[in-house]
């Protein structure tokens, strides 16, 4: 099995589930079927987490293609920037439900506010997907790309080629762009292209470490309130229920979206850096953990501990496992620069 | 300086910096962000608690907290000077070093004046918080960001050594 393989398979989720996720969120707003309508809040914060190695994969296999000959790197380029806005969006809805999820354990319901904006975001996601989708078959037909030359979708230079805007993708130094002709041929990438972000991160010199900062800041953001709620659980500070410190979960969700926005940027920039299983046991434990910010979301186990009351096993199990997998969450990225000699 | 260049050909200390094993300086950098997630977090919780989330939590009991973030606090301090160690003659050169330092000097200030002021307070659960406790939460988020945002830096202003 391939990067590529891991890609056509993970698609799937994001691609369909979206559309099952929204089916269901619509019939239960029109039936009133709370519970079900929770299910369908945790699909979709279920496809947001694995949007992520969706579309990580999908970097690593976009590598390799331009490695190749008679794949038409234009192609590769719209599906990308296709997916990456897909997948930007999928992650806020995502957010969004988990919000809601949140609101419903809180109170008991999920605001009108909370449903609207989920529904409204988790359609636009949807149509972002298809034409991720579709765009990503076309990759393999290079009789699209006449076409899209004769409706004008593609830019052409002066001797009538087809002109791509990331034909060095693994230009790290924004140099790439600066020497040899044609370089005013070169149009404008756009600000939400994969192309566009690369070049923002490489030329502001001040990006990459403001980028880097935040990281650190959502990574003690989220690990702390991961300890306080956690370390409860294990029988630190007893006085306290569940209920009371689930409040402070939104904090680590923010932590969560923030590092993830970042961590998307640092691999657009430079993506062959990131293409090491150091980085995939990363990825890996990230979606278990987060499955495990879910379950402490919803579930009833831990949030039945009251004040002074014994946590039941499992759930201290769970709390365990949580805490053993942000850290190796941190590990795997720490050790990026010198695991798999990436860099 | 000379002393500096002597501590830096300490045996120990060469095999961090180029012994090239794993349990060298990338497990000692890991360490670093391990100990300092844990403190700069949970101090986090704690001030945002103080800032008014999460308003059934009691405030007393979060002094059970500390012994975790002191210890965390050693984990940290430790792997932190056998990294400067190795580097000294290029960290202690760097500015940004020194403001780093005086912010976490400045944190720690703070992170124990939260525990004798405002948790350590007999009355402060009956009675809604002052408004100096959520000041101290405040300044307090702003030097685990400040030393954050310092410590990020020194890998790009001043003098720069190979080591990450």
């Amino acid at each position: 099995m391939t990067l590529a393989h891991l890609h056509l398979l993970l698609n799937h989720v994001p691609t369909i589930g979206t559309a099952i996720a929204i089916a269901l969120l619509i019939l239960t707003v029109v039936r009133k079927h709370d519970a079900l309508r929770r299910v369908s809040l945790e699909l979709f914060c279920m496809i947001a987490l694995f949007t992520i190695p969706a579309y990580l994969s999908g970097i690593g296999t976009e590598v390799r293609l331009r490695e190749m000959t008679g794949i038409s790197p234009i192609l590769v380029s719209r599906h990308h920037d296709a997916a990456l806005q897909s997948s930007f969006l999928m992650l806020i809805t995502g957010t969004f439900a988990w919000f809601g999820l949140w609101q419903f354990r809180r109170a008991g319901r999920q605001t009108l506010f909370n449903t609207a904006v989920v529904l409204l975001l988790s359609l636009g996601t949807m149509g972002l997907m298809a034409r991720a989708a579709s765009m990503g078959g076309e990759i393999r037909h290079p009789e699209i790309l006449a076409d899209l030359i004769a409706e004008g979708e593609v830019p052409l230079d002066e001797t009538g080629a087809p002109i791509d805007v990331t034909a060095e993708p693994g230009a790290q130094d924004g140099t790439a762009l600066d020497d040899g002709a044609g370089v005013a041929a070169v149009p404008d990438p756009g600000m939400f292209t994969a192309a566009g972000i690369a070049k923002l991160v490489n030329e502001r010199v001040w990006l990459w470490p403001a980028m880097e900062t935040l990281h650190f800041i959502g990574l003690w953001l989220l690990f702390g309130i991961v300890l306080l709620v956690h370390l409860r659980m294990l029988g630190l500070m007893q006085q306290t229920s569940f209920a009371a410190l689930h409040r402070l979960l939104p904090w680590a969700a923010l932590g969560l979206l923030l590092n993830t926005i970042t961590g998307m940027g640092f691999i657009i920039a430079n993506p062959a850096d990131y293409l090491s299983w150091p980085f995939y046991t990363k990825i890996g434990l990230l979606v278990l953990a987060g499955i495990s910010l879910i379950y402490f979301t919803v579930f009833d186990g831990p949030w039945s501990v009251g004040a002074g009351s014994k946590v039941p096993m499992r759930v201290q199990a769970m709390a365990a496992t949580t805490i053993a997998l942000w850290v190796g969450v941190m590990y795997f990225g720490r050790m990026l620069p010198f695991l798999g000699m990436a860099f | 300086m000379e002393f500096l260049q002597q501590l830096e050909q300490n045996g120990f200390l060469v095999w961090v910096r180029e012994g090239g094993s794993l349990w060298g300086y990338p497990t000692i950098l890991f360490l670093h962000t391990l100990g300092l997630a844990t403190v700069a977090g949970m101090n986090a919780g704690i001030n945002l608690r103080l800032l008014g989330f999460a308003p059934r939590v009691p405030i007393a009991p979060l002094t059970r907290f500390y012994p975790v973030i002191w210890a965390a606090f050693g984990v940290t301090a430790a792997s932190g000077v056998t990294l400067l160690a190795a580097d000294a003659t290029t960290k202690l050169a760097s500015p940004v070093f020194y403001v780093k330092m005086a912010f976490i000097v400045l944190a720690l200030v703070v992170l124990q004046m939260v525990r004798k002021r405002v948790l350590q307070d007999p009355l402060v659960d009956t009675r809604p918080l002052p408004g100096a406790a959520k000041t101290l939460a405040l300044v307090s988020l702003f030097f685990w960001i400040a030393a954050t945002t310092a410590g990020r830096l020194m890998a790009y202003i001043g003098p720069v050594s190979g080591l990450e």
